[in-house]
């Protein structure tokens, strides 16, 4: 077993948050299905005649947007302050002058920081299957849904490590790295709906008028930022999958590749931190 | 053992070495001095494969260290001028960690850390946590850690600095121990007096470059246990032609000679010294002053730093 994994389990799971943040985690996720449940299972929706699936299928999404939304706000804390927690305590020298390679040292940070995010949706599983209990998903949602969070969590992390890499104290990576997921969750999106927008209006005032018969309908360029967009990957994810082609594939490769632009550059900045 | 060659290496702009030159035989206990900003952390951070030169060449045990990095660190052990501890491991894990990082496996794993804790002095403290031992303590962990993997060069950067004086007269016990092993060391400090005590060599840095003391010696030879070498000055009266050449013929090397004066540099023992001595006298030689000219590196220092500060 790689040491760095070793070592980074070991010492997360002594920190006082190695606890206290999935029970924290677990809390609010329970706290937003058991709400999204009542809203759901209300006077009003019951005189519609709600079906036990449509509750099971609305707890899942709920579940699985929190779940994402909780996820992304947490997976910066744990990749993030990764490698500048080594500059802080000046043991990086220590690291790199041993005979782990940056890769193992990379590997090390990247796993232990995915391990415990993907603790974090492993206890999980009991608030989903309140969801299963309702009936109306499969097994097939609940898989596309976890891999594709497990791809957006995976680049995250890839993403914080990077800027625990190039920043010398945790705090300023820290910050960045909310900077660049608050840019990929929320600007992507505002910027989509504000070219939308200007498209509607824009073939309204031709007198084209607007009529979409899909989310293909709508140019390129304006759906363009949303493969950025963590929510519409696990949006996408939910199509059977004869459909996953090409939303859910575009949003994988883009994650993927922006994962793995990150580690090519925290791999250079590891063999550059000599001076840090 | 260390050989570097005409490095270079630039800071936006600003070359904390430049052009510097530094040869450290096998076994040597080779002291660095310098003031600070001297250049002699980026020498450490080059030497031991962190910081990559701008120009130059660098070898230890003939191993580049920019192109031969790995087979460098395995040579190497290296502690830095701040050197730092996992705060929430004990003791034993932190040296198990650093076993397992120089793929110490098996039972030379356990022997390693074993050895580590009793060079360490922390044999009683395994299971301490590394936070609560003292700031001395730490730093002997540290170089306890250095030495897991048996390295035969030390690259030592201001070991001494924030130990108390019991410490530091430990740590100069530790490493004229570890030079009788073998280990060949190279230490960087301030505190010159330590230097002094227990160093083969010393050479001097200043600006990134080798800087010697008024005599222009850029290295100092302080103590070889097989050949002593020293310096003494003569003081004659009359033509001095003559006695150049009993000081060639007597075997010792003529540094400085002019004025009624001569610098000579004797290798070996008293006898030797008294045989210079008997040859000048014998030989018609005026002698009026025989020193041994025995500076201390504390002046030396100042000789080739001191007029720059002030």
């Amino acid at each position: 077993m790689n040491p760095m994994i070793r070592k980074e389990l070991r010492q997360r799971m002594r920190e006082r948050r190695g606890w206290l943040l999935p029970s924290l985690y677990l809390l609010v996720l329970g706290a937003v299905v058991t709400f999204a449940y009542f809203v759901t299972t209300s006077d009003g929706a019951r005189a519609n005649n709600v079906q036990g699936s449509t509750v099971g299928v609305v707890l899942f999404l709920t579940l699985a947007y929190a779940q994402l939304a909780l996820l992304l706000l947490m997976a910066p804390i744990f990749s993030a302050g990764s490698i500048t927690i080594e500059k802080e305590q000046r043991t990086l020298g220590g690291l790199l002058t041993s005979l782990l390679t940056v890769g193992q040292i990379w590997w090390g940070k990247f796993v232990s920081s995915l391990l415990f995010v993907l603790l974090l949706l492993i206890t999980s599983l009991p608030v989903l299957s309140m969801a299963f209990a309702f009936g109306g998903i499969g097994p097939w949602e609940v898989f596309s849904a976890t891999v594709t969070t497990v791809i957006v969590l995976g680049s995250v992390s890839a993403l914080g490590l990077y800027c625990s890499s190039a920043f010398r104290r945790s705090i300023h990576a820290t910050a960045v790295s909310y900077a660049m997921v608050i840019a990929i969750s929320v600007v992507t999106a505002i910027i989509f709906f504000v070219r939308l927008q200007l498209y509607e209006t824009a073939h309204v005032r031709s007198g084209n008028g607007v009529a979409y018969a899909g989310w293909y309908s709508i140019p390129l360029d304006v759906r363009l930022p949303m493969y950025l967009n963590p929510f519409f990957f696990l949006t996408s994810s939910f199509a059977p999958p004869s459909e996953l082609y090409p939303a859910w594939a575009t949003c994988a490769v883009v994650f993927i590749a922006m994962g793995i632009i990150s580690v090519v550059l925290t791999l250079r900045n590891l063999r550059h931190s000599g001076d840090a | 053992m260390i050989a570097v060659e005409q490095l270079r290496k630039s800071f936006d702009g600003t070359r904390a070495l430049d052009d510097f030159t530094l040869h450290v035989g096998a076994g040597e206990l080779f002291g660095l001095v310098g003031p600070n900003g001297a250049g002699k952390t980026t020498l450490m951070k080059v030497l031991s494969t962190l910081l990559e030169p701008d120009r130059g060449t660098a070898q230890i045990g003939g191993r580049d260290v920019r192109t031969q990095g790995r087979e460098v660190k395995r040579m190497i052990g290296y502690m830095p001028d701040q050197p730092g501890v996992y705060q929430d491991m004990s003791v034993r894990e932190f040296l198990e960690f650093f076993a397992d990082a120089f793929h110490i496996t098996g039972a030379r794993h356990r022997a390693a850390v074993d050895r580590a804790m009793e060079r360490s002095g922390l044999t009683d403290r395994t299971r301490d946590s590394v936070e609560q031992l003292s700031f001395g303590m730490k730093q002997r962990l540290v170089l306890a850690k250095t030495l897991l993997h048996d390295p035969k060069v030390l690259l030592l950067d201001e070991p001494a600095t924030g130990l108390d004086p019991i410490a530091r007269i430990e740590l100069r016990q530790q490493l004229k121990l570890l030079q009788a092993e073998g280990i060949t060391i190279l230490i960087s400090s301030h505190i010159l007096s330590d230097l002094e005590d227990i160093c083969t060599q010393i050479a001097f840095i200043g600006g990134g470059r080798n800087a010697s003391d008024a005599d222009g010696h850029s290295v100092i030879q302080l103590r070889a246990p097989r050949a002593p070498v020293r310096v003494y000055e003569i003081e004659l009266i009359g033509e001095s032609a003559s006695a150049e050449s009993i000081v060639n013929a007597a075997g010792a090397r003529l540094l400085e000679s002019g004025a009624g004066r001569m610098v000579v540099e004797i290798s070996g023992a008293d006898e030797q010294v008294a045989a210079l001595l008997r040859a000048l006298v014998t030989g018609g030689v005026n002698v009026m002053r025989f020193d041994h000219r025995a500076l201390g590196l504390e002046e030396r220092y100042q000789r080739a730093f001191g007029e720059k500060r002030t």
